[in-house]
């Protein structure tokens, strides 16, 4: 065990510094055009994808041949720390990057790779993702989405929902029941859909904080024509790329959790001494021990995340990605509630802070993404008693 | 950051557990807690393989190993409920002896397994240095040593007592040895862990046995830093007991079958064995990262001392909570070996200061209370 990094990491952190310096999109640049939902990519976000692809920076634990440089796991991290204390986002389609252009990559024909996979990483295209449904959310291979196959097309009808920016997307990595007598994780196929394609219908869902800037979307499909070569790899098989490609970047997501975390007790800190001298003694040992708290957590956190990653890097099995996941999702939840402690007179106000800063309850309702999405909290403790404990269904 | 063991680290833990369930099995527990047993073959055991010159300079007959090396002890100590010297002479007296005067001989004793030590520090339940009261007042013959101290760990077997008093100019250190002092052993809920109090009724301790006179410059700093590595190593041992605590736990609700299926097949116990889970390598992650900041003499240390600390008594809490919650009827006897891990769990968080004080001391260290 040691503090720091090799001095190996560290020319890699120096090198990919210098880079960014040269190549960032500018704070003016991003403040001018902010991207405003998980599909939208902005002309600078577009060209910034397409420098980073470019130069291997944009995917580096990846082969050359995929566009990266073949960096560790450490790297990686040490990468994409220094872009988040840049304020540089990595994309601004997160789930393209970090899940369907890799899927593709993984179980794509030539063309798919071409046209839908290599699309999202020179920031051509933006993805979304159609799994959750009206009555498939956790339960997810109970969804009833058809396609069916006519000839040398699909005809999909159904409807999905939740679909992080459906309403900017150019296409959809649609998981479809195409096998409706077989067992339900069987009859599942991943079909590419251009969300032109005549019959699909968005609706933006207006959501609990930012009713201006939807993200949500429910999609409705109603006599889809695809045409076949738009099949996913192999026909009902689905549900090990549903697998598959979900752990795609999971290893990564705590980071985020982390840097996170460590900039709201920053922020919390910072306001933290004049909020504190307003109170009276007995409450403020309260609220302190309650900032206390969040810091153990954020750090825990990282060293947390660190040690899983010092497990792969060793080789060992995959770090326990549903125990940083529930962890660090739940965390973060509490810590936006300190600042509402620290302000109880103005907990019902919103629009006490800057514009450019989240109120309190912004941040607050913005955080149960965390601990719903991707796997709710609860079903991450199933995976841990299961998977990790090994606890009997 | 690298916050797993390394091939040698690990070996080492292996060793150190593959020896301690030779040497101390739950039979050997189970004999000091009803009070027939003596652990002194276990000591002797870990003289014989160097673990208390683990971490002692090499020109003072140690290994020169760091203090990694001895949260990893530790933490075993912990998983085995150890009964031994270990925790009071290699974690509290020995760093307090380094940092103030290691030429006085006594690391070289300790390195070789000669004596055992411990720390007379705390008063009234507190460690903190603000909480000493005992003062110290030179005479013809030496220091004269008037107070009380609280909660001696080994207080009434070691054999060199380190006296934290103050005089006139500020703390002192004395090396008291034992006979010299008025010992009342508590009636702990943890044997392996004895405390003892310690009447100091005007013992005069001769001046080649001071190790810093009161008024001798970084006293406190010198304290604090050792305070630190004591405090690390209980976290550390804690830890230790709460992942058997956990473990055990999840084996037996795989095991005890009520309404025809096994215990462990209910969510609702699930997700609480998950909670440990998490609950335990949150508090683990955080004892690596505090003895790197020991072992690397990082600026971080006292802050990440605190965090173990705290963190280690919050996962004793849930931990024994459920641990003995999820085990039912048999978890509340004296014949199931669970408890010896429970009260060295409760027995660890209490020592050094609990989760509740590191976490005010850490309120205090960042500045939100006074
Ligand atoms: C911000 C955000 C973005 C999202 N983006 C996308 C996207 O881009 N594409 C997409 O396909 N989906 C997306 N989702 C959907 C997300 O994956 C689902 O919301 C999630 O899987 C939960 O499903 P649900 O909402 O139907 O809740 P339900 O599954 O109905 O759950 C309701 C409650 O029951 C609990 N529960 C359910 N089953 C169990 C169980 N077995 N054990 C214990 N508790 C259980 C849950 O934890 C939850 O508390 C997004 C969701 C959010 C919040």
């Amino acid at each position: 065990m040691k503090l720091t990094f090799g001095d190996d990491v560290e020319a890699f952190r120096q090198e990919f510094l210098a880079w960014l310096a040269d190549n960032r999109p500018t704070a003016e640049e991003m403040a001018a055009d902010p991207a405003v939902s998980s599909a939208h990519v902005p002309e600078w976000a577009s060209r910034w994808t397409r420098r980073l692809f470019d130069a291997g920076w944009l995917v580096p634990g990846w082969p050359p041949e995929r566009g990266g440089r073949n960096a560790g796991p450490v790297e990686v991290l040490v990468y994409l720390e220094a872009l988040s204390r840049a304020g540089v986002p990595r994309t601004t389609n997160p789930q393209g990057l970090g899940i369907v252009a890799p899927s593709i990559l993984d179980y794509g024909t030539d063309a798919q790779i071409k046209d839908y996979a290599l699309a999202v990483l020179h920031g051509e295209k933006a993805a979304c993702l159609g799994m959750s449904e009206p009555g498939a959310g956790s339960d997810l291979a109970s969804l009833s989405t058809r396609a069916v196959l006519d000839g040398d097309q699909f005809v999909i009808n159904g409807q999905k929902v939740w679909t992080s920016g459906a309403n900017y997307a150019d296409f959809c990595f649609l998981f479809c029941r195409t096998d409706p007598d077989a067992p339900k994780h069987k009859g599942i196929s991943v079909i590419l859909v251009d969300m032109n394609t005549p019959g699909i219908t968005v609706r933006p869902l207006a959501e609990i904080v930012k009713p201006e800037h939807p993200d949500l979307n429910e999609v409705f499909f109603s006599d889809v024509v695809v045409p076949r070569e738009n099949l996913v790899g192999k026909m009902n098989d689905g549900w090990a790329m549903a697998n598959g490609s979900l752990a795609h970047e999971r290893g990564m997501v705590w980071l985020n959790f982390v840097m996170h975390m460590e900039q709201d007790v920053a922020s919390l800190l910072a306001q933290a001494p004049a909020a504190l001298a307003r109170m009276e003694a007995p409450e403020r040992a309260v609220v302190a021990d309650g900032l206390v708290e969040s810091i153990i957590d954020a750090t825990a956190a990282r060293c947390l995340g660190y040690r899983g990653f010092a497990k792969l890097v060793r080789g060992g099995s995959a770090p326990e990605q549903a125990l940083m996941k529930a962890f660090c999702s739940e965390a973060q939840r509490r810590i936006t509630l300190r600042s509402a402690e620290m302000s109880a007179d103005h907990t019902v106000d919103i629009g006490v802070t800057p514009a450019s800063d989240p109120t309190w309850i912004e941040r607050y309702f913005t955080s149960y993404g965390g601990t719903i999405s991707a796997g709710s909290s609860e079903i991450q403790r199933n995976i841990i008693a299961e998977k990790v404990l090994g606890l009997p269904r | 950051m690298d916050l797993e063991l390394s091939e040698e680290e690990s070996e080492l833990r292996d060793n150190v557990r593959a020896v301690l369930a030779g040497v101390c099995p739950p039979a050997v527990v189970r004999a000091v807690y009803e009070g027939k047993g003596d652990a002194a073959p276990v000591w002797a055991r870990m003289v014989e393989l160097y673990w208390p010159a683990l971490a002692i300079a090499e020109d003072h007959g140690g290994l020169g190993l760091g203090f990694v090396e001895v949260a990893l002890v530790a933490e075993e100590l912990g998983r085995a409920v150890v009964p031994s010297p270990f925790l009071a002479t290699v974690t509290q007296f020995a760093p307090v002896v380094r940092e103030l005067d290691a030429a006085n001989g006594l690391l070289d004793r300790v390195a070789a397994g000669e004596v055992t030590g411990t720390v007379a520090l705390a008063e009234r339940g507190s460690w903190e240095l603000s909480a000493v009261t005992a003062t110290a007042e030179e005479s013809a013959e030496g220091w004269v040593l008037q107070g009380t101290k609280s909660a001696v760990l080994d207080g009434a077997e070691a054999d060199e007592v380190l006296v934290v008093a103050r005089g006139a100019e500020g703390l002192g250190v004395f090396v008291v040895p034992r006979p010299a002092l008025a010992i009342t052993p508590r009636t702990v809920v943890d044997p392996t862990s004895p405390l003892a109090d310690v009447v100091l009724d005007g013992v005069v301790v001769p001046p080649d046995r001071v190790l810093a006179a009161p008024g001798t410059t970084g006293v406190a700093e010198a304290l604090e830093r050792a305070g630190q590595e004591a405090t690390v190593a209980l976290a550390a041992a804690t830890v230790g007991a709460c992942r058997v605590i956990f473990e055990q736990t999840v084996e037996y609700a795989k095991v005890r079958e009520q309404y025809g299926r096994p215990i462990g097949s209910f969510q609702a116990l699930k997700h609480r064995m998950a909670d440990m889970y998490l609950a335990v390598e949150r508090a683990q992650s955080l004892c690596y990262f505090a003895a790197l900041t020991i072992a690397e003499d990082d600026p971080r240390r006292a802050e990440a001392a605190s965090m173990a600390k705290a963190a280690a008594g919050e996962c004793q809490r849930l931990v024994v909570q459920d641990g003995l919650q999820l085990h039912g009827g048999i978890g509340m006897t004296w014949e199931h070996d669970l408890h010896f891990l429970l009260k060295r769990a409760i027995a660890g968080d209490a020592l050094y200061g609990n989760a509740v004080h590191h976490r005010s001391r850490l309120a205090q260290m960042l500045g939100l209370v006074a």
